[in-house]
Order: C-alpha cells, then structure tokens, then sequence
C-alpha cells in the first residue's frame, strides 16, 4: 500500500492522561515535545571569560537541541517545527545575529570557534530539512500543504532566506538554490512578500542618503524650517556613525547580491520596482561623497581607513555585479535562449534599463569597467537585426563620455569576477 | 551592540514577518537549565538500577567494597546538586555523575562542562571523588556490562538515532570582503569637480 503524506496520516496512540485509545493526526500540537530551545547569542567581541563561558553553554544546548532535533522520526520533527515556538525563535535569533565573514573581525577563542562551526551546520541541515517537502518515498508532505506549512507558520520568510543566502550562499551554493527554488515554487505568495519588501529595501537605500546629508527621491516635501537646516553630512559626522553607515551599506549589498546571485529568479519582481535604475542613482549620489569623507578624514588608526575603504570598494562592487545579474536575468538571458520573434521586449528592456542610467556617470564608469555595455550591444547586434541602432549608439557614447577626463586604466578600480 | 543588517530593517519595518517579543526570554537559560533537571528525573536508568545491577553481577564481598564508592558517589552528587533538591534529584544527580564519568579516568574538561552545564558551579573535589569511585566501580565489570547498562539512558534520549543530513557535504565556506588592494585614491572625481572661471 502506498505510503499517505504525513499531513494526511493519523496515528492511534494511548491518552496518557485517561489511558485510551484515541486518534490524532500525525501533525498536531500534543505531539510535539517539551524542549525550550534557546536564544542565539553572537560569539563576545572580546576574550572575556565570563561571556565566553555563558556563549559556550547557550551555544551547547543549541547545538544538543538542533541535533536532538535532526535525529527525530519525520512525524515528529515536524510537529516540533510548526508547534514549538521557541525553536522558531532560536532559529530566528541565529539568522538575525550569527556572525558574517565580512563583519568586523573578532578575536574568538578556538573552543567558540569550534562551537560555532557545529551550529553553524546544524543550523543549515535544520533549515535544509525544513524546506524539503519528500524526505523519501515513504515520508512525504503533500506539496500545497507544505507551502501552506512553511508560509503560514512563518518557517520561512523574505529575511530568513535572505540571511540563509548571505550565511551559507558561498560554499553551500547548490543546495540553497534548491531549498530557495523548492519554497518559492511550493508558496508563490513569497513572490508577493519579495514584492512588498522592496519599498523597504529602497528605503534603506534613502536612509542612507538621508543620513548621509543627501537629498534622496521620495524625501519630504515639507517646506524645511531655517534653523533646521542639515548640517551632518558623511564628511563631517562622527567617525562612529561614519563606521556604522559603510558597515550597513556592505552589509546591504552582499546580502543583496548573495540573495540575486542564488535566486535570479528574484530579478523580475526587483525590476518591477526600476531596482535598475534606483540602484545606480543611489550609487553615484552615496559612493563619491562615501569616498571623499572616508579619505579626507584623520585617524589614528591608520587600519580603520583601510578598513573603511575595503568596505566601500566591495560595497561598490557587490552594488555593480547585482546591476549586472538583473540585467542578465531580466534581458540579456531570455534573449539568449529565446527564439528570434519573441526577444523584441528584452531588447526594448535592455534599451529603457540603460537610457534611464545614463546620467550616472559614475556608476556607467564603474559598470562598464567591469561588464563592458559594448559586449552586451553587440550581444543585441547580434540577436536582432532590427536594433534600434541610434538607441544603441546614443547608449554607448553615453558610456564613453563618462569615461571622458578619466584615464581607463587608472579606473580600474575593481577586478572583474572570475 | 547589535550590527546594522539589511534583515534588520526588514524585520522591523516590512509586513513579511511575524514580529516576535524577545523579552520574555531573558531567563531562558534558567528555563532550559531546570527542563534538563526534569528530564534527568525521567531517565530509564535509576541510582536503583544501578545499585541492584551491582548486586546481581557481584560476590558479596566485592559488592562490600562497591557499595562503599556507591555511597562516595551519591554523596558527591548530594553537594553538586544540592541537599535542598530532595533524595529523588540527588539519586538522579548520582545518575548523572556515573554516566559521565564512566570510562574516565580523570575529571577532564569536557567533563567539567557538562556538570556545569546541568547543575551549575559545584565543588570539584566532590567531582574528582565521583570520578574516581566510578572508576573503580567499572573495574569489576567488562565494556560489554557497562555499555548495556548506560544504553538505558541513551535509548531514551535518542542518542543512537541517524541524523538527517549525516552525509551531506557541508562547506563552512562564507562571504568575505572582496579584495580590493589596487584601488585608486579617487582622483579623479575631484578633478571633474572643479569649475573653471577663465572665461
């Protein structure tokens, strides 16, 4: 006979409070056990022996519990995911605070670094078994359940993944693509929340600017009281606040560029917010006057310069290779793979993506640096032969007299990606 | 202090995710300390267990000899957990210390961890005293004795269970800042910048 999905599947089992038999289904609330996961806390900034003694005990009982947990029969780790709240939230609490690489660097004792490496993988195999709907031919949810499970209960939602993307994305990259592909093919509606989570991505975008002393689209159109003139700009601001605003501009856009770069399926619903085109005027307001107050400044600690300025070029860099994965998704990819009456509107898409850049000249400097728009026009020349071809070529002198008063080689500020 | 993320910001002003209040777990860890109390008095192996597999594997006069390191043990137990906690917590305690150090020859410092994972700080010559008497306990008997009677307490906690993931290949490989050493000193913007009054 075959198997029955676990969400149709009923179990018989003795009331433990009445001694009868009775009938449950296999997900249900009584099933699950009495655990209390705890908090995640981040690793101490600093060898103190009373914090790295309390971060080695809640990470060991994280770490008991996640194994604990993984070992459970399918039925059971089910019903421990959807009704045990504070699973949820130690999850929750490892994604929101787990250390990224690129954070600033800390001097970890090797035990917490041992430590952190087990919950780090446990974290992973616990998410990966949470977005796989057939564990095997006989333990199974059926799948328009298992996208109402995940999405109803909050199992997974738009910064979850993204932080799964920006923690695990590099050497895990091929089994995330499938988890993120599976939940957004299994609940469609993470489509709508990717879609509604946009405007604050771009807000984000606008607080930087804001904080920056920079007029941003969409700013207030109050009239501004005299005395309340802005006076803070990135070049006179404490150096602190300066540290904190390039910390969550890198942050911001590898966490971006990780989420692009393992689900380009993403691009469209990005485009459908001109990502594109907000993405390059945010770049050419921010990076300069980053730049200039990062190098203008004084310190005393030479490496925190160093620091910042590393900081801001991958930042420029992640902000450039994430132009280029939604112009490749969104265009230059179903061009490709398109048969020749349908690419027309990839073209035209291509055409509007960079005529509405192209007074940024900053940022079509530095795109053209490491993608040139040459290659991709010609990829166009070549795909259709009915190119607007004074659209194109207004496109690439417009590129070229960005370049204007700029020495090439010295430009090449960023490397291209292997 | 908590960094600057992009997650963040979601978390706090988008509709996307359930908004959790993390206050109430401030005592967490005290909460999960006394969940593995509980559980400790739930295990299958009992001190009673023990103390009549003693019996039923010895002579009587090496059972003599045991019984005085039973009672080191449980009396070691008693100042770790507590006298206050009661005979049931205590005996579980003695449990406890028999299970961990069985095999050990010494209180090392994985040992140490996990007593003061369950009970908190506790006196470490009772420690040392536990430990010695359990060695000298497991003396009288073969691995394959020992290991059946501490199986009692591992088939309850699923320690034997398969692992989902056990044969994944997992990369502890991150994001890192990107190298960036041949960058310019940026120049050239500040020439584009400056304005010319040559008329």
């Amino acid at each position: 006979m075959p198997a029955l999905p676990l969400d149709e599947l009923q179990l018989t089992e003795r009331d433990p409070k009445t001694g009868k038999l009775r009938t449950l289904p296999a997900l249900h609330p009584e099933i699950k056990a009495d655990r209390s996961f705890v908090l995640y806390k981040p690793p101490p900034a600093i060898r103190d022996p009373s914090l790295v003694e309390e971060f080695l005990e809640r990470a060991k009982f994280i770490a008991d519990d996640l194994n604990w947990l993984l070992a459970l029969p399918h039925d059971k780790f089910w019903c421990q995911v959807i009704f045990d709240e504070s699973l949820q939230k130690c999850l929750d609490s490892y994604l929101r605070s787990a250390p990224r690489k690129f954070d600033v660097l800390w001097d970890c004792h090797p035990e917490v670094q041992e430590l952190q490496k087990c919950l780090h993988r446990s974290v992973f195999l616990t998410f990966l078994r949470m977005s796989t709907h057939k564990e095997s031919k006989d333990h199974f949810i059926t799948p328009s359940v298992f996208g109402k499970i995940i999405y109803n209960n909050f199992l997974f939602d738009i910064p979850k993944i993204l932080d799964l993307c920006v923690l695990f994305g590099k050497g895990n990259g091929l089994l995330l693509q499938k988890m993120i592909g599976n939940i957004f093919t299994q609940q469609p509606s993470y489509f709508s929340d990717l879609d509604e989570t946009l405007p604050t991505i771009l807000q984000v975008f606008n607080n930087i600017l804001h904080k920056c002393g920079l007029q941003c689209e969409g700013a207030s159109a109050e009239p501004q009281k005299l005395e309340e003139k802005v006076s803070v700009t990135a070049g006179n601001m404490p150096l602190q606040e300066l540290k904190d605003i390039v910390l969550y501009l890198c942050d911001t856009c590898t966490t971006l560029w990780a989420f692009l770069d393992v689900f380009p399926l993403a691009c469209q619903t990005f485009q459908k917010h001109e990502f594109c085109y907000r993405l390059a005027s945010f770049y050419e307001l921010a990076i300069p006057e980053l730049e200039s107050a990062i190098k203008k400044r004084h310190y005393e600690d030479n490496s925190v310069f160093a620091d910042l300025w590393r900081r801001i070029s991958h930042s420029r860099k992640k902000m450039i290779e994430v132009f280029h994965i939604l112009v490749n998704q969104v265009c230059l990819q179903p061009i490709l793979e398109s048969s020749c009456e349908n690419i027309q509107p990839f073209i035209e898409e291509f055409l509007q993506i960079f005529t509405s850049v192209l007074q940024e000249r900053r940022f079509l400097r530095d795109y053209d640096e490491l993608f040139p728009v040459e290659d991709d026009v010609s990829l166009l020349q070549q795909a259709s032969s009915a190119l607007d071809e004074t659209r194109t070529a207004y496109i690439l002198q417009a590129v070229e007299s960005a370049w204007e008063g700029v020495d090439r080689k010295k430009g090449q500020a960023i490397k291209a990606p292997a | 202090m908590a960094l600057p993320r992009l997650t963040g910001a979601l978390r706090s002003f988008s509709n996307v995710t359930k908004h959790e209040d993390y206050s109430e777990e401030l005592a967490d860890l005290t909460t999960k300390r006394s969940k593995l109390h509980a559980q400790l008095l739930k295990s299958d192996l009992t001190w009673k267990k023990i103390i009549k597999f003693v019996d039923d594997n010895l002579d009587k006069k090496e059972y003599q000899t045991v019984n005085g390191d039973l009672k080191t043990i449980l009396q070691a137990a008693k100042q770790i957990v507590g006298a206050e906690n009661g005979q049931e917590a205590i005996e579980s305690g003695a449990v406890f210390l028999f299970k961990t150090f069985h095999g050990k020859e010494c209180v090392g410092h994985d040992e140490t961890k996990v007593i003061k994972q369950m009970f908190g700080p506790f006196p470490s010559s009772s420690a040392t005293a536990a430990c010695s008497a359990t060695s000298r306990i497991a003396s009288h008997f073969t691995e394959e004795q020992l290991t059946a009677l501490i199986q009692l307490a591992e088939e309850q906690n699923g320690d034997n269970r398969v692992l989902f993931g056990k044969n994944i290949v997992f990369s502890f490989d991150m994001h890192d800042l990107d190298h960036s050493e041949e960058l310019p000193v940026n120049g050239e913007t500040d020439v584009q910048k400056s304005i010319s009054l040559d008329y």
